[in-house]
């Protein structure tokens, strides 16, 4: 986890200064962390044996990690395409043309 | 991201921001891998000592996550780089 050293999720603690541009960075960087979070979930899944035999990443592991990886952000954006495709403004609410960053 | 358009108190509200997610998200990693590792790991019960091969697995599946997780790191921001470079074209 902590890519751009950043963690995901939980409440929003920052009484602070709550500009509506820091909450939308905010929001921005838990969507990032997530969709990363998942991403990371998602492929040791499907890529890591667990055998555990050594501490190593093996080089089919590797290639299968780097393949899971980019086949993530296509299915994103397709499910972002198609989803912006049947709903656009009337049924996409919140979630419509989900998944761009 | 880019933050320079922030002013200094901006900046100094989303450092905060940040840091407390970076702790927040450090705890779920530990508390994530914890799961998974004994998950994958302890599976025999007749006793209550990690056994030599479970300690090994252990160790060796928490350095395998990170550096799996490292790896992602690195083709993620490589494919949202990509992805960036196509939005503003």
């Amino acid at each position: 986890m902590s890519m751009f050293g950043l963690g995901g999720g939980g409440a929003q603690s920052a009484p602070q200064p709550s500009s509506a541009q820091i909450e939308a960075a905010t929001a921005e960087l838990d969507m990032i962390t997530d969709v990363f979070n998942r991403i990371v979930s998602s492929c040791h899944n499907k890529c890591i044996s667990t055998r555990y035999h050594e501490a190593e990443l093996n080089k089919g592991e590797s290639v299968c990690v780097d393949r899971c990886v980019a086949k993530f952000f296509t299915v994103n954006a397709k499910v972002g395409e198609q989803m912006q495709k049947m709903g656009g403004a009337a049924a996409g609410g919140g979630g419509g043309g989900g998944g761009f960053f | 991201m880019d933050f320079s358009s922030f002013s200094s108190a901006e900046q100094q509200a989303m450092q905060r921001v940040i840091e407390n997610k970076q702790r927040l998200d450090f705890m779920r990693l530990y508390a994530g891998l914890v799961e998974r590792c004994f998950d994958s790991c302890c599976n025999d019960f007749t006793s209550k000592a990690l056994s030599t091969k479970e300690d090994t697995c252990v160790s060796n599946c928490t350095l395998k996550f990170l550096k799996h997780s490292e790896r992602v790191g690195a083709r993620f921001s490589e494919e949202n780089a990509k992805m960036m470079g196509q939005q503003s074209k």
